[in-house]
């Protein structure tokens, strides 16, 4: 008799689909996750061991002057340069439009020379007016929050650790309002990074120069302390100094990029979904169920500990307690199966609300590191949308049918669905929302939305097939050419099932915000705190270790890279930074 | 002089097109062209310069002609608009025949500013087509120049010459023929019978060694040119108000 052996199938991990995934309410409900870059980054950090040092510290007693960072990487060497500048109250804005700013800083491949410095200096502190030099990275600027500095430097001069309460509402002393990289205002291309080891992952130079801007906003409080009252003067407590990090304003600026970047964003979401997809493959031991609660109760802690003003941000952050609760309770109960976690997902989305299902999905990625953290490579693409111009058009009709079925299913026809209209505003380029027919400008409409666009082509390619039902997309195109540009995104993006974020921007319900949180999140942003529906705070590298642990050369890296939903120093009564000190 | 990235003269460059009344495709590929010349210093921002006025009289609303096709053949009238404007899709519709043949030829009769019709070869060279552009200036003496692209590289082979001994004819020098091969290896080498004296030769590693050091230092730009494209790229833009400021979000 012939023994029939039995191969163990193949498993592959199934993705969610593009229909539930790209839905923009549910992206705009995304968390950081362990492939956030501000993450990816620590741990790249961490990993190949990258000093950073000061050079040079020259402020005065106010905090103006200039410092400069050394960064050493096992490949290369960059300095962040920073400027700090007095700044009136009425010029600190965290608007685009802003003109001067507390702080400016960037980062600069190689060596700062006296003269590139003196250019530096020159330049930096203007911004966007400025003639950058093409030796810089990224650059960027940061306004102080106010009250939490003023606060931390009477604290500090005075012996004293500032409360750490103050920090449940804005975790940083520096909130930035812009970080620019990719050649804007003569800066280096990213296309120059593709081949540098340390940067070629997106955004990584930008997250790097926010991380720098942490380390010296300490050094900053605690030189202006000494400075005030030299005798009394204490340095801030390491537990505070790590649950500082760096804020971040973002308004509608950001939402062009969301658009303009199919390919780019179709990596980032295709890796998340691919570590969440090979998270839930994995037959849970014990152990995971136990660092699963563990990290439930944290960010359950981390939700109880976020003040936010948003009323609309503050119930969902309330939703998310409540069912963390019951997440919790589920996970002690329910017995161990190899399909828990698809269990868990699917009572997941039958019973949560899309933040707590993101967050779960977040939090179970953070279980397999080993499978997960690989993905962390592809999260870059060669951008380039083409045309295939020997498609049949019927087919190319059948393609818009199939992956465009969401846009074609919106009435353009109610004025609802056509309310909004994009554009740029001459005051720096500023994109702004105005409403259709109400306001000026309509006729330099950007072509942000995808929807009306691929409804439109949809309608000219059938009208013509009518005449010509064996036509070739280039036929079509050459007859009407202004279809090009959203035909060869179509064709491109078809082989991709997540690029296109589905939804209909010019609808009068469009929460832009949902946009700026998709982006964010992936940059590894924190504390969501709406202040409109065009405009949000948040925080990055708050928890993150401080470059005094990186510089030691952490042996376990394990426990370096674990700092996701940072809780406060100190337990729920309130106790101060500074009985913290004294224990 | 001023140094600028090439992003920056990339986007620049579309919203000046957008801005001179080209669709966003149109803007994004003549964006492309330009800062793809200027990047191997090839001079695109000079042929841009020489050419702006023209662009910007131009109709926007006039469209190459096909005057003749079949499978592996066309002809396009570019009804005298520059290549910025009208190659494009030509080019588009002779890679498709290529891909279906094996072999294309095209000619675009009556085109504006070819040099800059490179930068939409190389990235069809990219989508691995082989190419070659031939076409002819009328100077005393006329000059020929071919450009040619292995599939899949970004750089190309150039090659300008003066030639002597020619026919008499009468056909104006405004047009351009191109070659596509799927298979087949185009790259010009010189070879003649008849005197030519070569005034360029521009090899690949050349260019690839340019176009990185443009990548490191950035790219030189005439600052007067680069006011002109920002005048141009500033129509895109809509007045600030009150009210219009209220539509980036309440200020904080």
């Amino acid at each position: 008799m012939i023994e029939l052996i039995t191969q163990p199938a193949q498993l592959t991990p199934v993705l969610r689909p593009p229909a539930l995934v790209m839905d923009l309410e549910r992206l705009g409900s995304l968390n950081a996750s362990r492939l956030s870059f501000a993450r990816s980054l620590i741990r790249q950090m961490g990993r190949q061991r990258w000093h950073i040092s000061c050079d040079r510290f020259e402020l005065d007693a106010l905090g103006h002057g200039q410092a400069i960072y050394r960064i050493q990487t096992p490949y290369g060497r960059y300095h962040a340069v920073i400027f700090s500048q007095r700044l009136d109250d009425s010029q600190r804005s965290d608007r685009v439009i802003a003109n001067a700013w507390d702080v400016t800083f960037g980062l600069v491949e190689g060596d700062v020379e006296d003269a590139l410095m003196t250019s530096l200096a020159e330049n930096i502190p203007l911004q966007e007016a400025g003639r950058q030099h093409p030796r810089l990275l990224v650059i960027s600027r940061a306004n102080k929050s106010v009250r939490n500095f003023d606060v931390f430097v009477d604290a500090l001069s005075k012996g004293s650790q500032p409360p750490v309460s103050l920090l449940k509402e804005a975790g940083y002393l520096y909130r930035t309002t812009a970080v620019y990289g990719n050649g804007k205002f003569g800066i280096a291309d990213f296309g120059r990074l593709k081949e540098n080891a340390d940067f070629r992952r997106p955004f990584s130079a930008q997250m790097t120069a926010v991380y720098v801007l942490r380390q010296f906003s300490i050094a900053q409080v605690e030189h202006i302390a000494r400075h005030r009252h030299a005798h009394s003067a204490v340095g801030l407590h390491i537990d505070l100094q790590r649950y500082l990090g760096i804020g971040n304003s973002t308004g509608l600026g950001m939402a062009p990029f969301l658009i303009n970047h199919p390919q780019l964003i179709n990596q980032w979401i295709h890796a998340r979904e691919q570590a969440l997809a090979l998270a839930k493959m994995q037959i849970p031991s014990e152990e995971d169920r136990s660092q699963l609660l563990l990290l439930c109760r944290r960010a359950y802690h981390y939700f109880v500990e976020t003040v936010v003003t948003d009323t609309h941000q503050t119930s969902r952050n309330a939703a998310v307690i409540e069912e963390l609760s019951g997440v919790i309770a589920w996970l002690e109960q329910i017995a161990i199966e190899p399909d828990l976690w698809q269990q868990l997902t699917d009572w997941g989305e039958a019973a949560l609300s899309l933040e707590s299902q993101e967050l779960l999905n977040a939090l179970l990625i953070e279980l397999y590191p080993a499978q997960v953290d690989v993905l962390e490579d592809a999260m870059g693409v060669d951008e380039k949308l083409d045309l295939t111009p020997d498609m049949p058009l019927v087919q190319l009709k059948q393609v818009i049918e199939t992956h465009l079925d969401w846009a074609l299913s919106e009435d353009f026809d109610d004025p609802v669905s056509c309310h909004w209209f994009w554009y740029r505003s001459v005051e720096k380029e500023e994109p702004r929302l105005g409403v259709r027919g109400a306001e000026d400008g309509v006729e330099k409409e950007l072509s942000l939305a995808i929807a009306p666009r691929a409804q439109r082509t949809y309608r000219a390619i059938s009208d013509y097939l009518e005449e010509h039902p064996r036509a070739l997309t280039i036929e079509f195109l050459m007859a009407q050419p202004k279809f090009m540009d959203i035909i060869r995104r179509i064709q491109t993006m078809a082989a991709t099932p997540y690029g296109e974020i589905r939804a209909n921007l010019w609808h009068r319900d469009m929460k832009p915000i949902h946009l700026l949180r998709t982006k964010l999140s992936f940059l590894g942003a924190n504390r969501f705190d709406p202040r409109s529906d065009r405009w949000v705070r948040v925080t990055f590298f708050q928890g993150a270790p401080l470059i005094d642990e990186l510089n030691e050369e952490p042996a376990d890296l394990s426990a370096f890279d674990d700092w996701s939903f940072p809780l406060m120093p100190s337990d729920s009564s309130g106790e101060s930074a500074a009985q913290l000190a004294t224990k | 002089m001023m140094n600028v990235s090439f992003n920056e003269l990339q986007g620049l460059s579309r919203k000046a097109f957008i801005g001179i009344g080209f669709s966003d495709g149109h803007a994004d590929d003549a964006a492309d062209m330009v800062a793809w010349m200027e990047s191997f210093d090839l001079h695109g921002l000079e042929a841009l310069n020489a050419g702006l006025q023209h662009l910007m009289e131009e109709d926007p609303d006039t469209l190459p002609q096909i005057l003749y096709q079949d499978g592996d053949l066309a002809v396009i009238d570019g009804q005298d608009l520059s290549v910025l404007r009208s190659s494009n899709l030509a080019l588009e519709l002779a890679f498709a025949k290529a891909r279906a043949r094996g072999l294309s030829v095209i000619k675009i009769r009556r085109c504006r500013q070819r040099q800059l019709i490179m930068g939409y070869l190389a990235r069809l060279a990219g989508r691995g087509m082989n190419i070659t552009a031939f076409w002819r200036n009328a100077q005393i003496p006329l000059t020929e120049q071919v450009v040619g692209f292995r599939a899949n590289s970004s750089a190309p082979s150039i090659r300008v010459y003066s030639v002597e001994e020619v026919p008499e004819e009468n056909e104006p020098n405004s047009g351009i023929t191109i070659v596509m091969a799927n298979h087949v290896d185009l790259l010009p080498t010189m070879r003649s019978d008849f005197r030519y004296d070569l005034l360029a030769k521009h090899e690949e590693s050349d260019l690839m060694a340019v176009r990185d050091r443009a990548m490191v230092n950035g790219i030189e730009v005439e600052v007067s040119l680069w006011e002109r494209l920002k005048v141009l790229a500033h129509m895109t833009l809509v007045a600030s108000s009150a009210v219009s400021s209220r539509g980036a979000g309440e200020e904080d």
